[in-house]
């Protein structure tokens, strides 16, 4: 990263730091303060889409550690957050154990089962990984419907609310605050990640998997651990998602997700941290503005059922993924890149 | 930078702290109240005008697509109707809406997501709704804890039976799909009996693949089926939207010599289904005898115009009576759509469905206007005074029995309605009683 001019880094520690001036701990210091602020001034909707922005960040980071980072593309990530999510709602609703043992519990149970899955990714690849992680997606919602006595079946299960000290996160503005938490650090975690060598063995995966193997990365277990991870935020995510509703139900995680998440890192830019973050922000806006758009379109031009104007949402978001696919294929946080880099230059910038 | 980074780290946990302090100070429940639109010029004695909401989430695409369109488009006329003439019903002349009262439909497509529905159902809220409507399971099962957190009450054109674990504020107009699939059950033995067999009839699930369908395969209805007298064979599960014919699972049903399914599916599901049936020789008066039962959601109404005598021997359970039934209810959906929309008729029978919702939370607040203003009601109120009170409410006889709502009690009529195709028309071949089949605690 380029620094202001009179700027220079006099230790390694410096240069590899991820702010490196006082006006990047500034914004971010800024930033901060009005994402943690937000229960103070916003709505009940806002509160919901924001956690549920957070919800999908966290899922979309770990998808982007898997397929952005490591080249494997997974079309089940639905069914990992599935998998943390009846671990949670079972431990604490069964169990009775408290949210913040089931958490972690629920990460590391989709981790495990993103391994299983992830087996068949040394010998296969491309579309016929994408076709062995679908086959997770409906295994995982085949098996919880059928363990019907723990899960609840097509009943659902309902779920406690997390509890801090006594006091129940019950509020969406309470729990806004804890998902934004727990998103802040699985970026600063994922952000972390993939400047370390394990990171490294990442990347060089994903661009070449047979250089990667002569220059010694163990393909498979660097494979799989990269299942593990990006299974782990599908988890926690999952769990995130149904202690919120408070009720775990197969519907909350329908393979149409899975392809969505897909299509965020598409928008947002693979491969980058940053990109999951603007991919998830701009298609959930886009969803919840069609969705908006729908009725006031209807009542508009009333000749326009209100049927025709609410499909205007899944027309919108299909149109935006191939507008990308084509101009902009590197996705918004390329286009921020430039962005930054005009102002950095300006005025002298063309 | 060195000391401007513990700075930075101690107030922004300082921040964090506050936050959290005064986020669990703000109130943890939400109270909505019905919106009034301010005439400060008024010089008049008449009462404000007040705007109250009705409608709520509609799954406008996904696999109820068509159903929900048809259930907007009642909510909107019945509204329409309402705010000209003052009364519910032209039965029921003496329920009148006072004139300073009117109803605007809101609306949002939440896609059968749960995520969307949720998202939809805080933004009608926050702009005063006091009452809320369900698509479909899949939101019914998200939004059920948080409506009744919220003391909201909530129509629905679904009848899942988690519903009534426990029940809580979300109303129906059909009986939950295992009472229908009794029902069903009741009914078919009478006929096998008659029929003059001695041995036990076997009986499967062909059910959709989806919460809707599998809402059936539950143990209290196995034991119910056996109880009865059937043998159970087992489940056989069609997509939603089927998009290759289910032939598997219908020779399954033939290799296990099944007499009769019980299923829920959409009508997307149970036409290519019985087409398939049908080319495989299957049907009550085809080589192989088997009788197909279908819950509403699944409509004869749809069905026959598509299917004719195609579909004949199919039966549908807890559905609307048949569109050219001389009801009160359907002459009024006739005359509404003559008035509101003559150029765009509705076909579909789930157009009575937005009527029946409309009028029932119409109907809910109406009765909490009768204590208190309408500009000072609160969601709790239009629950307590408004749905728990309604009772033998008559909606023009388009439900087998008129609806009875109460706390504990959210499933409207009491009996389910046994509709099959005969020559290609629909016949009302019986009715049975609610036989409470998923035991709630």
């Amino acid at each position: 990263m380029s620094l202001p001019s009179g700027i220079f880094q006099e230790s390694y520690g410096q240069d590899m730091a991820i702010l490196r001036t006082k006006q990047q701990w500034i914004w971010l210091l800024i930033f901060l303060a009005v994402l943690f602020t937000m229960p103070l001034y916003s709505s009940d909707k806002i509160m919901t889409l924001a956690t549920m922005m957070g919800i999908s960040v966290i899922s979309v980071l770990g998808l982007n550690i898997l397929t952005g980072y490591c080249g494997q593309i997974s079309l089940g990530h639905a069914g990992f957050m599935a998998v943390g999510g009846y671990v949670s709602a079972m431990l604490t609703a069964n169990l009775g154990w408290p949210f913040w043992a089931a958490l972690p519990c629920a990460g590391l149970a989709a981790g495990l089962v993103g391994i299983l899955f992830g087996l068949p990714s040394l010998k296969i690849k491309g579309f016929y990984l994408i076709m062995a992680t679908v086959a997770a997606q409906f295994i995982v919602i085949w098996l919880i419907l059928q363990f019907r006595g723990f899960t609840g079946g097509t009943d659902g299960l309902a779920v406690p609310r997390p509890e801090l000290f006594g006091y129940v996160i019950k509020t969406k503005g309470a729990y806004f605050l804890l998902v934004m938490i727990i998103a802040c650090l699985a970026t600063f975690f994922a952000k972390n990640l993939v400047r370390t060598r394990v990171g490294r063995a990442f990347i060089a995966i994903r661009d070449n998997d047979l250089a990667a193997e002569v220059m010694g990365v163990n393909l498979l277990s660097y494979k799989l651990l990269a299942f593990f991870i990006g299974c782990v935020y599908a988890g926690v995510a999952g769990s995130l998602l149904v202690h919120y509703f408070a009720f775990a139900d197969i519907n909350m995680f329908p393979f149409g997700d899975s392809v969505w998440y897909l299509a965020m890192l598409i928008v947002g830019g693979m491969g980058s941290t940053t990109g999951a973050i603007f991919g998830v922000i701009t298609l959930k806006l886009l969803d919840e503005a069609m969705i908006l758009a729908g009725p006031a379109l209807a009542a508009a031009f009333p000749a326009i059922a209100a049927q025709a104007a609410a499909s205007l949402s899944l027309i919108m978001r299909g149109l935006v993924i191939v507008i990308f696919l084509i101009f902009e294929p590197r996705g918004l946080v390329h286009r921020w890149e430039l962005i930054k880099a005009y102002f950095k230059r300006w005025p002298f910038s063309v | 930078m060195k000391k401007f980074k513990p700075f930075l780290t101690v107030s922004l946990t300082l921040l964090l702290a506050l936050i959290l302090v005064l986020t669990s100070c703000n109130g943890e429940s939400t109270t909505v109240t019905a919106t009034v639109t301010t005439s400060s010029t008024s010089t008049t004695t008449t009462a404000s005008p007040v705007t109250l909401y009705i409608g709520g989430t509609f799954a406008l695409t996904g696999a109820y697509a068509e159903d929900c369109a048809a259930v907007l488009a009642g909510f909107q006329d019945y509204a329409k109707y309402v705010n000209d003439n003052h009364i519910i019903a032209p039965w029921y002349t003496d329920k009148t809406i006072p004139s300073n009262i009117t109803f605007e439909v809101l609306w949002g497509d939440d896609q059968l997501a749960p995520d969307k529905a949720l998202t939809i159902y805080d933004d009608l809220k926050s702009q005063g709704m006091l009452v809320e409507r369900i698509t479909g399971s899949p939101e019914g099962l998200a939004l059920k804890d948080r409506l009744n957190e919220d003391r909201i009450g909530a129509t629905s054109q679904s009848t899942s039976p988690s519903y009534l674990s426990p029940p809580q504020t979300i109303f129906t107009n059909a009986p939950i799909y295992t009472d229908q699939m009794a029902a069903a059950a009741e009914w078919f033995l009478e006929q096998w009996i008659a029929a003059g067999h001695t041995e036990k009839p076997r009986v499967a699930y062909l059910t959709a693949d989806s919460s809707l369908g599998r809402g059936i395969d539950i143990p209290e209805m196995q034991a119910y089926l056996e109880e009865l007298g059937y043998e159970f064979v087992g489940s056989q599960f069609v997509p939603m939207v089927p998009t290759t014919p289910p032939t598997t699972q219908l020779l399954w049903l033939k290799d296990n010599n099944v007499n009769l399914t019980l299923g829920c599916m959409i009508n997307p599901g149970s036409q290519p289904t019985i087409k398939e049936a049908v080319r495989l020789g299957m049907g009550p008066d085809l080589e192989y005898e088997i009788t197909f039962v279908f819950a509403n959601p699944s409509h004869l109404q749809v069905f026959v115009p598509a299917m004719g005598e195609l579909g004949n021997g199919v039966v549908v359970t807890g559905d609307f009576v048949a569109l050219d039934a001389d009801v009160p209810g359907v002459d009024f959906a006739n005359m509404l759509q003559d008035e509101y929309r003559p150029d765009n008729k509705i076909s579909h029978v789930m157009y009575l469905d937005g009527i029946i919702e409309a009028m029932t939370q119409i109907e809910a607040l109406r009765l909490a206007m009768l204590q208190k203003p309408a500009d000072q009601l609160t969601a709790l109120d239009v629950l307590e005074y408004g749905f728990y009170q309604i009772e033998d409410f008559n909606v023009g006889n388009i439900t087998i029995s008129n609806l009875t709502y109460g706390p504990g009690d959210v499933e409207g009529v009491d009996m389910v309605r046994i509709q099959q195709v005969q020559d290609g028309v629909i016949v009302e071949v019986g009715s049975y009683p609610l036989r409470h089949i998923y035991k709630h605690e």
